[in-house]
């Protein structure tokens, strides 16, 4: 049986394909052994500690100060989440934190709005209007380029740069989250001009529609409503890492974040903690109603 | 929702065209965002200017003398070790989690739904927070190590996984299931010949995709104090070496895309 199975899969898919991936797997399951076998006999592994009694008290500790069981170094006192003002100063902060990753998202969005036609092939070919140049071709790879590199700093390496240049609040923590959703939502975006149906757009051409015609009328009305989708799914994406750019930013809810643990004070973590799964369910539902509303022809 | 109004909709109810009210949403949104800038005490830092010209030129060259790039490619191994070692531990938790939280293991009844929904919750409520915050959670918790970091980045990453592969099990298409159904297939052989097999080829592209994401999050490890790129990038940036920076952002870069260049390679060859 198993035989069979191989000589079908081989006929089908070519003998040394197949080998490629089984090649891979095995690369990949060596690289995982060999990873684990550092990890483990690093000094610094934390595999003893993780099996060892004395730091399962103290998480059991820490959790039960994080909810307020039992008094921590940060002084006693009620609960921060049994406290309505405390409430009240930690939701200005997930105010904040909302209104940063909107801007975010907008930044990006506006980014990816002016440049993803010439970072799709069919555009800077011409094959959709426009005249096939050189300056189109270096643009597409250029462009293709910056997607890769932006895509592939994350967020909070962007962060920590760019807090060098501009003065702490929401901005410089929303360009750092825009950069990197930018280089996502313009390579998807422009993959999706690559693969449109170019049937409307061949048509306008032969009806002698201009360029700016084409693309409003040909391209525009099939590739927004991907575009605005992709948008939305990765506002739900941002507003999970706000917070975590809000470490170095001090924008929102992460500065507090990080000044509550190192004061001990756990409850207040909590609570911080509380706010976050609460926007996190918000941002999900309205990026859900929304993404209904561009459905809807 | 579908939108029933006649096209000729006058004033008001216009306004609440789908298309429209969206536009007026995202537009208003952002607006609402900008006034959240503090404008007037100014954007940039005092000589933020000059940093931002500093930094950029300090690109051309970035810094390539061999001791430095020994300590980034040292860097780079340290990012790799945590990322695999964590996306192992992911797919191997995501793995079993995503096949019950799917519902086709086992036979159906009221039991099989309810563990599944369960696992639904679990797998939502370990992926609802960010890799760095569960680090911090840990760090605080265990104390500082290796172990620490791996479990960070392998909880919410098995979340994200068993969602995706539920969802892969989930959309196959019926027809060749109910021919394994009609020839006497339990559910759980109709998982492991039918649904299985067919998913193969995306379940694999969506890890190789995760395991991309895995390197950035084992890179912003630094943060709670372990050793790898991120952690050299701080460094180099707090001795303002901004040439070291962009050797250890292109060593990143280089990273995703080698992994990126891999699971492309890997996808080709299992032909999709």
């Amino acid at each position: 049986m198993s035989v069979n199975r191989k000589a079908i899969r081989e006929t089908v898919l070519g003998r040394r394909r197949i080998t490629f991936a089984r090649a891979s797997l095995y690369g990949f399951l060596a690289l995982a052994v060999v990873s684990w076998v550092y990890i483990l006999a690093g000094t610094d592994s934390g595999l003893g500690d993780l099996f060892s009694g004395r730091s399962w008290s103290n998480a059991s500790s820490f959790l039960r100060q994080l909810l307020g069981l039992e008094d921590g170094l940060g002084g006693g006192g009620r609960p921060a989440f049994f406290d309505l003002s405390r409430w009240g100063e930690t939701g200005k902060l997930a105010y904040k934190t909302l209104m940063m990753s909107v801007l975010a998202i907008g930044l990006a969005g506006l980014g990816v709005l002016v440049t993803f036609l010439p970072a799709a092939r069919n555009v800077s070919n011409g094959e959709l209007g426009g005249r096939p140049s050189a300056g189109m071709g270096t643009l597409y790879h250029a462009l293709r380029l910056f997607f890769a590199f932006t895509r592939a700093v994350p967020e909070l390496v962007w962060a920590m740069v760019i807090v060098f240049f501009l003065s702490p609040g929401i901005l410089p923590g929303a360009i750092a989250l825009g950069l990197h959703n930018y280089g996502i939502v313009g390579k998807l975006s422009a993959e999706v001009v690559e693969n449109m149906d170019p049937g409307p757009a061949r048509a306008l051409r032969s009806a002698g529609a201009g360029n700016m015609q084409m693309l409003a009328y040909g391209i525009i009305p099939q590739a927004m409503p991907q575009f605005l989708t992709y948008l939305l799914y990765r506002w739900e994406v941002v507003i999970r890492t706000t917070v975590v750019v809000g470490f170095v930013s001090a924008g929102g809810l992460g500065r507090e974040f990080r000044l509550s643990l190192s004061f001990f004070q756990y409850t207040d973590v909590a609570l911080i903690i509380l706010w976050y799964l609460i926007l996190v369910v918000a941002v999900d539902l309205l990026s859900a109603f929304l993404r209904r509303l561009v459905r809807v022809p | 929702m579908i939108w029933t109004g006649t096209p000729r909709t006058k004033g008001l109810a216009r306004l609440f065209e789908a298309r429209r009210l969206l536009s007026l949403i995202l537009v208003g949104a952002f607006v609402w965002s900008l006034t959240g800038v503090g404008w007037k005490d100014g954007i940039l830092h005092t000589g933020g200017g000059d940093a931002i010209k500093d930094f950029s030129l300090a690109l051309f060259p970035p810094e390539l003398s061999p001791g430095f790039l020994r300590l980034a490619l040292a860097a780079s191994w340290q990012t790799v070790v945590h990322a695999v070692a964590g996306i192992t531990l992911a797919i191997i938790v995501g793995v079993p989690l995503g096949i019950i939280a799917s519902g086709s293991l086992g036979n159906p009844g009221r039991t099989r739904l309810a563990v599944a929904v369960g696992v639904r919750f679990l797998l939502a409520f370990m992926r609802s927070i960010h890799e760095l915050v569960w680090a911090v959670l840990f760090v605080a918790a265990f104390g500082l190590s290796s172990m620490a970091v791996v479990l960070a980045i392998a909880i919410p990453y098995a979340g994200i996984l068993g969602r995706i592969y539920s969802e892969l099990l989930n959309d196959v298409p019926e027809g060749p299931l109910d021919g394994l159904r009609s020839a006497g297939a339990s559910p759980t052989e109709v998982l492991f010949y039918g649904r299985m097999p067919m998913v193969l080829t995306d379940l694999l592209s969506y890890s190789f995709y995760r395991f991309e994401c895995a390197i950035r999050a084992a890179a912003i490890m630094s943060f709670v104090g372990i050793r790898g790129l991120g952690f050299e990038i701080q460094l180099s940036l707090s001795d303002l070496m901004f040439s070291e920076v962009w050797t250890l952002l292109l060593f990143l870069f280089g990273l995703v895309l080698l992994v990126d260049y891999w699971s492309t390679r890997v996808r080709r060859s299992l032909g999709s």
